[in-house]
């Protein structure tokens, strides 16, 4: 569907994309994943044909997006970082326009997918306001809203939910998972949570570079080398500790709380294997009824952060100080994003 | 390019622009024709036309500086290169509708010696083909300012900058006398050119060798001319001088004569800052 092949955009001397490659499939929604100023707008500038690329080429749907810009952004629906709204057009107006831009040559057609695209972004009822008069979050649906005209079959869309209230959000989302299964559908963000349940494929790009793709799960499970299981059961001290320790395997052994009678700790297995059912087979054995177990697995957030610190534990031998920059990665975290907004940074140890 | 040209027509008369635009262009000629015509009675309606070329300088730019300025501010042109129509079809979209702009004051400048016939003998033919001259003076400005509008995102420099160059070229006739008299000043000036223009093509191949070859190449040209062909210099020099001279071809028609070479020069300005426009906008794309 797309193919984005050793992909270099360089601004002067400041590489901001350097030489990234992947194939996005038809009917998946893929993630572009990265702290601040990693280069996901400048790659989705490259794609959509705003910017050319210093190297590399980009091909949607068998068409060179350098050779036959025409065919390839017909396939395209974008919606950049600041939707490109003319203030002074009213909203069905601009809608119109856009979508003659699209190459809609009946009046007829244009009238009827303009009212499509208004249902799906919800927009009813918005039609005759002037774009300058509207809030940013009925302008980004506006937005949204032009990407869909003409039922492009790939669709592009820059950090869609920025400032959207947490009601719009969901609905945007929601309208992105079943966008998903009519179209591919490529977004960009810097919310974790929203890749993390919105996407099927996320690629994560750090300074510029592609660090790590796949599905969420498969990053997760590839960067969790050790499996870590937290468990509590019901015994001593010493009795539970001592069981723990017999299984083959098992190390790191740390209590994380001590009641009465029930000891919660946690453990690691030395080769990433799931050591859950000879845990509880060595408790039981061992007289300590388990009351919880489960393995942690590594979210996203935690791949998210593996990956771009290594990133900034290289850029701080020129001199930069890592905290600063650590924190600017881990800025977007929080699962319960939906209800902070999006740019409250939150504590990350709390997770 | 139908549907650009259709929202920027609307945008302009939706926005105070287009009538300010027509309005001022319509007072001036309005007036000259009033004091000329009516009031001094001359069935020249040539002259009317030349009194208010200098009115072009302040209100032309004012139409072009948002052509493209604005756009880039507020990122719209990012729905305009995302989309699929070309780059042409985009800068003349956006043209057509500022002429569509310019049409109104002259289809009303039209009716003008129409007016004048029902008191005595008009020259119609002079009057049109002056008309029509003015007509594409203005094109040639609003091409200008459609150029200078696309590298920059502010309008004010835009405007400023379109009204500097148009005054330039507006003076250019009287600027030229200076420079009439003595070779020498010519090779002067040429050697300046020459080492501005090393320097650029230094700057954009990032090679010393390459600008400083371009320099003595020229220079060494230049002198060999001078030794040789004194005069050739001045004459071209003169005659770069008389193709930056906008506004006097247009004074040929007001004298009464129709020249087709003008009104070639005229369309060839057009073109070619409308493909300026074309290969600068297509440039921000490598930046």
């Amino acid at each position: 569907m797309i193919e984005v092949s050793h992909l270099t955009k360089r601004y002067g001397s400041h590489v901001a994309v350097d030489d990234i490659s992947f194939t996005v499939e038809k009917g998946c929604i893929y993630g572009l994943l990265g702290p601040n100023g990693a280069g996901k707008s400048t790659t989705m500038n490259v794609i959509t044909g705003y910017l050319s690329p210093t190297s590399g080429t980009v091909t949607i749907n068998g068409h060179d997006i350098q050779e036959e810009p025409q065919a390839a952004k017909a396939c395209i629906g974008y919606l950049p970082e600041l939707p490109p709204l003319y203030t002074d057009m009213a909203v069905r107006e601009y809608l119109n326009f856009a979508a003659e831009l699209k190459g809609m040559k009946k009046k007829a057609d244009r009238a009827a997918d303009v009212a499509r695209v208004c249902e799906k972004a919800g927009l009813q009822g918005m039609e005759a306001r002037l774009i300058r008069n509207l809030s940013k979050g009925y302008r980004q649906r506006v937005g949204v809203a032009a990407a869909l005209l003409g039922n492009p079959e790939v669709i592009i869309l820059d950090e869609a939910t920025v400032g959207l209230d947490p009601a719009q959000m969901i609905e945007i989302r929601a309208l992105i998972h079943d966008l998903g299964k009519s179209h591919t559908v490529i977004l960009s963000s810097h919310i974790l949570s929203e890749v993390q349940t919105v996407c099927d494929r996320v690629l994560i790009i750090s300074g510029g570079k592609l660090a790590a793709q796949g599905t969420p799960e498969e990053l997760a499970a590839r960067l969790a080398a050790k499996g870590v299981i937290s468990a509590t059961a019901q015994g001593s001290r010493e009795q539970v500790l001592k069981a723990a320790q017999s299984v083959a395997g098992l190390t790191d052994l740390r209590v994380t709380a001590e009641k009465s009678d029930e000891v919660s700790f946690t453990a690691s297995s030395t080769d990433g294997a799931d050591l859950r059912a000879a845990l509880s087979a060595a408790l039981a054995a061992a007289g300590c009824p388990v009351l919880s177990l489960s393995s942690q697995n590594l979210s996203l957030e935690d791949v998210f952060l593996q990956l771009t610190e290594s990133d900034v534990s290289a850029d701080s031998e020129q001199g930069k100080p890592e905290s600063a920059d650590e924190a600017e990665t881990a800025m977007p975290l929080a699962e319960n994003e939906e209800s902070a907004g999006t740019d409250t940074p939150q504590d990350k140890e709390g997770e | 390019m139908l549907a650009i040209f259709k929202r920027e027509t609307r945008s302009y008369f939706t926005s105070m622009i287009g009538y300010v635009v027509i309005g001022v262009i319509l007072a001036f000629i309005g007036l000259y024709y009033t004091a000329n015509c009516l009031v001094y009675a001359t069935s020249d309606f040539s002259i009317v036309l030349y009194s208010t070329t200098l009115v072009m300088l302040f209100v032309l730019p004012a139409l072009s500086m948002r052509s493209f300025a604005d756009e880039r501010r507020n990122k719209t042109d990012q729905l305009l290169l995302t989309s699929p129509v070309t780059i042409p079809q985009i800068v003349l979209g956006k043209y057509l509708a500022q002429l569509v702009v310019l049409a109104v004051p002259m289809a009303v400048a039209c009716i003008m010696p129409l007016i004048l016939t029902c008191f005595g003998t008009v020259s119609l033919t002079s009057a049109y083909a002056t008309l029509f001259a003015y007509c594409l003076l203005a094109a040639a400005c609003i091409a200008v300012g459609t150029f200078i509008s696309v590298l920059t995102e502010n309008q004010i420099i835009a405007y400023l900058a379109t009204f500097g160059v148009l005054l330039v070229a507006y003076l250019m006739e009287s600027l030229q006398t200076l420079f009439t008299s003595g070779n020498t000043l010519a090779f002067i000036v040429f050697c300046i050119v020459l080492a501005v223009a090393s320097v650029l093509i230094g700057f954009v191949c990032k090679s010393i060798t390459v600008g400083s070859g371009v320099f003595c190449g020229g220079a060494a040209v230049l002198i060999v001319l001078f030794q040789l062909r004194p005069a050739w210099l001045l004459t071209a020099f003169n005659s770069v001088l008389d193709a930056l001279a906008l506004f006097s071809p247009f004074e040929t028609f007001v004298g009464g004569m129709f020249s087709v070479s003008d009104i070639v020069y005229y369309l060839s300005v057009i073109g070619l800052f409308l493909f300026l426009t074309g290969q600068a906008l297509e440039r921000r794309r490598w930046n």
